[in-house]
């Protein structure tokens, strides 16, 4: 009998498997082999949706400080920092800054400062024990002895970190300490990660710290995450200080459009004017302290205060746009256009602050725009010359109110959605091919072939005037292929409510 | 930390952002701004094509692309759902989706019935991009195809088995793993074996077409049948198609029937009545395809024997017959190709795509290359012969009527419209229309290669008859009596 598959893992059955040189198992062939036990690692109903495709335009995003999901979460992410915590609790509570914030990412963070601040804290009460005698030391070691293993525990731990820490503190160039030697803030670290990033024009500082607390295990990477998103904040404080030259007012909750339409004209900076903030720029602490990115919602108005900055910082293409559109009659579009970009900037940095992106995605989605915004305003340009058709998109102001206020009724819907969102993700954690783009790309996949649907449409109407007339027939036939495919297990419920959206907003 | 619903909301919020904007200046085309994120995409894509495997959700998701794209004439729909509880999920593409229009022929592809055998899937999920892409820039033979006939897509008929093959980790995938269903089913050795019930016949006397009569009960009764092969008998029942290829992989070639052979041989040519079409068919799919069609290719394997392929063609016994009685404890099971010539109206042939089942994903793209014009090719095939309508006198269709061809041992029967197609090689023919309690005509066509010859045939029914040849009794008499005076 002869093997002679070159497939490796050929199983020993195949020596009957070949009979004068032909396979056994060509299309035609018997069932040889053992019979395999049915899996059925995909799920029965089969309805789940396998990714959190939750098609929604813009929406505004409110911090979900209650939401159980994440408190839960990122809890479960402290396991090691919550022992450390609890037989810490009373030094916590005195160094710990006095507020409950309801934005667990900040919380969850945060509180890991204040547990290596108190951690530094307690081991230089330590040093300064030993320096002064052995003996009292040796006391509290030995009621501590007497008391639960509990405190055994911590001590052990205790000392193993101390190794690292002591570690840590000798040969860590950027310092967890400030030059008089009191232990950092959580604002602090941020305050010093970011203004080194600044002076050494260099991204790979954050890197190399955020490294070492990850191996330290001092924080894990979704904290790691809101770290980054917490310095990069800083980052444009800093920048906009220097372009600006004047303070910010931290505290009000100002409205967003009003600010923004007053304010943009004003601070309509060129690049280069930021750079050489860069180079002037230390930072003024004491203005910075009080930036309390402790408070979530406080932090979150700020955001919107500080959005022309995060435009500049991303949008430069964009920010030239607006620039360019400077005429009265336009300013309302211009505020459309400011409304959808803040809130699309928002919507990165939720994702990133809950992990749902990691930062260099949100970053490099953001420059992507930015850059197709250069290319569609080039586009724009050349066709604003020759282009007289407005047929599709007669209306173009109203049109856009329309979807910003869409996108503002979208809100809720996100915050439940969002849930799925998080469940479906874990379960895609799964999938062994995990191809990082793919979302992305049926999106904008299923949008292109929408686009050329219509394009095609449009050509092949001949009845000219009933243009409209038929988009909207078009648009109850998608409706109702589209809920009648979710209902066969052909389409999930979000993809055809985005298809839906897309149509009903041409 | 996979983002992926997140970065679904992001790309979607993203262009929906530049839609807003654009929507505002008023530019023309709201997909673009993806197309930055495009660019970091795809490695090989072409007009929408992506040449590398799909998953279930990728096949699922590029199948909507196409519906999305091409919503005029495309729809998509499942016959049924796998073991594991995919979709068996097909796309039709016609003028008029959804809809039998009556003298309109069906056709299918069917793909990846060995979970294993890949290229055959990802060949037809190109094939409805390309289908759609070419029918909008007007591509005269695709608009043709589309209007007069309705294609049925399935890239995959044991997603499960696909499932299993492609979590395989590197490039060398198992010949075994993922072949059968999650059942541990051969799905291409679990169809009724007709076959052996037309060899009998053959002997005894008795039909070798549509043998199946009380076919639904039978299946849903049947344990042994998984439940893609019963979804798929289900639809060959229900639709009436015409004409039909099974796409597999591991070798390189087109095979059409018989696969069994009469005598209980491992080789031997069984020729089904219509083997002179069947070659013209198998020929029409290998000839477009090169590697297949050379007859210089060195066999898959270096043992390999392949002395039965003629210009990329082959009978199924000719190159191995598998015996039924090798198995006497099975059920008479066998392949999907016999069961849909000896069940129904439908010829299907069998097309091995690629020595290598499951091949890299770089090469994809010349898998495509290699086969798009077989498969288009292939499609029009489904235009030849003689086509038409049985009717009664009054008009009214006459449903399964039954088409027989003088010299062929195998009829056809007419569809619910009363429509029927029948492949032939060009010559000349005599068709006989017949139906219970309908008077059969016989009609003599001369058959080109190409187009089909429309016939249409007008029974008259017995009573009909019987009516007329009473009336013509009573002209008679009443001649007579009038003659005769009484």
């Amino acid at each position: 009998q002869k093997l002679q598959l070159q497939e490796p893992g050929a199983r020993l059955f195949l020596s009957q498997a070949w009979k004068n040189g032909v396979p056994l198992d060509r299309h035609l062939d018997s069932g040889v082999g053992a019979p395999q036990q049915p899996t059925s690692s995909f799920p029965q109903t089969g309805r789940q949706p396998r990714y959190a495709d939750v098609f929604l335009p813009i929406s505004f995003i409110s911090p979900r400080k209650d939401n159980p999901l994440h408190n839960r979460e990122l809890s479960a992410e402290r396991p090691l920092n919550e022992q450390i915590a609890e037989a810490e609790a009373d030094k916590i509570k005195k160094t710990y800054p006095p507020e409950n914030k309801p934005s667990e990412s900040n919380y969850s963070f945060v509180d890991n400062l204040n547990l290596l601040k108190a951690i530094t804290e307690k081991e230089k009460i330590e040093k300064e024990r030993q320096s002064i005698g052995s003996s009292p030391y040796d006391n509290k070691l030995n009621v501590e002895d007497v008391d639960s293993t509990k405190n055994r525990r911590l001590i052990d731990d205790y000392d193993s970190t101390k190794s690292g820490l002591d570690h840590k503190f000798q040969d860590d160039p950027d310092g967890l300490h400030q030059l008089d030697g009191t232990p950092l803030t959580a604002e602090d670290i941020v305050q010093k990660i970011a203004t080194r990033i600044y002076e050494e024009n260099d991204r790979g500082v954050f890197d190399k710290i955020v490294s070492k607390l990850l191996n330290l295990g001092l924080i894990t990477e979704s904290q790691a995450h809101t770290l980054e998103d917490e310095v990069a904040e800083v980052l444009q404080k800093l920048i906009s200080k220097e372009a600006n030259n004047y303070e910010e007012e931290p505290s009000k909750p100002t409205s967003r459009t009003e600010s923004q339409a007053g304010k943009i004209p004003e601070k309509v900076t060129p690049m280069a004017a930021i750079q050489d903030g860069f180079t002037n720029g230390e930072n003024d602490e004491t203005v910075s302290n009080t930036l309390t990115l402790t408070n979530g919602l406080e932090r979150r108005t700020k955001i919107y205060n500080e959005d022309n900055f995060e435009e500049l910082q991303y949008f430069p293409n964009f920010y030239a746009l607006l620039k360019s559109i400077d005429s009265e009659k336009e300013a309302k579009e211009k505020e459309t256009l400011i409304t959808i970009m803040k809130t699309l900037i928002d919507f990165v940095k939720m994702m990133v602050k809950y992990g749902t992106i990691s930062p260099e995605e949100g970053v490099s989605y953001l420059e992507n725009l930015d850059e197709t915004i250069a290319l569609q305003t080039k586009n724009k340009l050349e066709k604003n010359v020759t282009d007289n058709k407005s047929k599709l998109f007669p209306v173009p102001s109203e049109k856009s109110h329309e979807e910003t206020d869409s996108t503002k009724e979208e809100a809720a819907k996100m915050e439940k959605e969002y849930g799925t969102l998080k469940d479906t993700t874990k379960n895609d954690n799964s999938n062994p091919r995990g191809k990082t783009d793919e979302p992305k790309g049926k999106t904008e996949a299923y949008l292109e072939a929408i686009r050329k649907n219509i394009e095609w449409l449009k050509k092949h109407d001949k009845k000219g005037n009933k243009e409209d007339y038929d988009l909207s027939k078009m648009r109850d036939f998608i409706n109702q292929q589209a809920e009648a495919y979710v209902e066969k297990g052909i389409l999930d419920k979000e993809e055809a409510d985005a298809i839906k959206r897309i149509y009903s907003s041409l | 930390m996979a983002g992926r619903g997140g970065r679904a909301l992001l790309a979607l919020c993203g262009a929906l952002a530049a839609c807003g904007w654009l929507l505002g200046a008023g530019a023309q085309e709201p997909g673009a701004p993806a197309a930055g994120m495009r660019r970091r995409r795809r490695l090989q894509q072409e007009d929408g094509i992506s040449f590398e495997y799909h998953r279930y959700p990728e096949l699922r998701e590029a199948l909507v692309s196409v519906w999305l794209q091409c919503t005029a004439i495309s729809r998509i729909y499942t016959v049924g759902r796998s073991f594991e509880g995919r979709e068996l999920l097909v796309i039709e593409l016609s003028d008029n989706p959804g809809v039998h229009e009556p003298g309109e022929p069906e056709f299918k592809y069917i793909g990846n019935m060995h979970g294993n055998e890949a290229v055959g899937r990802e060949l037809l999920i190109f094939l409805a991009q390309y289908l759609c892409n070419e029918y909008q820039k007007g591509n005269e033979t695709i608009v043709k195809l589309i209007h007069n006939t309705r294609i049925h897509i399935m890239p995959s008929l044991n997603p499960d088995g696909f499932e299993k093959a492609a979590s395989q980790p590197g490039e060398l995938k198992d010949w075994f793993v993922g072949r059968s269903n999650a059942q541990g089913i051969d799905l291409n050795r679990n169809f009724p074996d007709l076959d052996r019930i037309v060899y009998a016949n053959e002997k005894e006397g008795g039909p070798n077409n549509h043998l199946l009569k009380n076919l639904k009960k039978i299946v849903d009764q049947n344990t042994k049948l998984a439940p893609e092969t019963k979804a798929v008998i289900h639809w060959i029942m229900d639709i009436p198609f015409v004409l039909s290829a099974n796409l597999h992989g591991g070798d390189l070639v087109a095979n059409y029937p018989y696969d069994e052979t009469r005598s209980g041989s491992a080789h031997e040519y069984s020729s089904c009545p219509d083997d002179a079409i069947f070659q013209s068919l198998a020929r029409a799919y290998s000839s477009f395809n090169p590697p297949m069609s050379d007859p210089n290719r060195p066999p898959c394997r270096k043992n390999d024997d392949d002395s039965s392929f003629v210009d990329g063609t082959t009978n199924g016994a000719a190159w191995y017959s598998v015996p039924g009685d090798m198995y006497p404890e099975e059920e008479l099971l066998d392949g999907m190709q016999d069961f849909n010539y000896l069940s129904s109206n439908c010829f299907e042939i069998t097309v091995e795509l690629s020595c290598e089942k499951f091949p890299p994903e770089e090469t994809l793209k010349s898998y495509w290359e290699d086969n798009k014009d077989s498969l288009i090719s292939y499609l029009e095939q489904i235009h030849r012969g003689v086509k038409g309508f049985v009717r009664d006198l009054q008009g009214n269709p006459i449903a399964n009527a039954t088409i027989s061809v003088e010299g062929i041992d195998h009829d056809i029967t007419s569809a619910k419209d009363g429509d029927y197609w029948r492949l032939l090689v060009p010559g000349n023919y005599k068709l006989t229309a017949s139906a219970p309690g309908y008077l059969a005509i016989t009609k003599k066509v001369a058959v080109p290669y190409s187009p089909a010859v429309g016939v249409d045939f007008e029974l008259e029914s017995f009573s009909e008859r019987k009516e007329e040849e009473k009336e013509e009794l009573m002209e008679w008499w009443k001649m007579m009596s009038e003659t005769l005076n009484f």
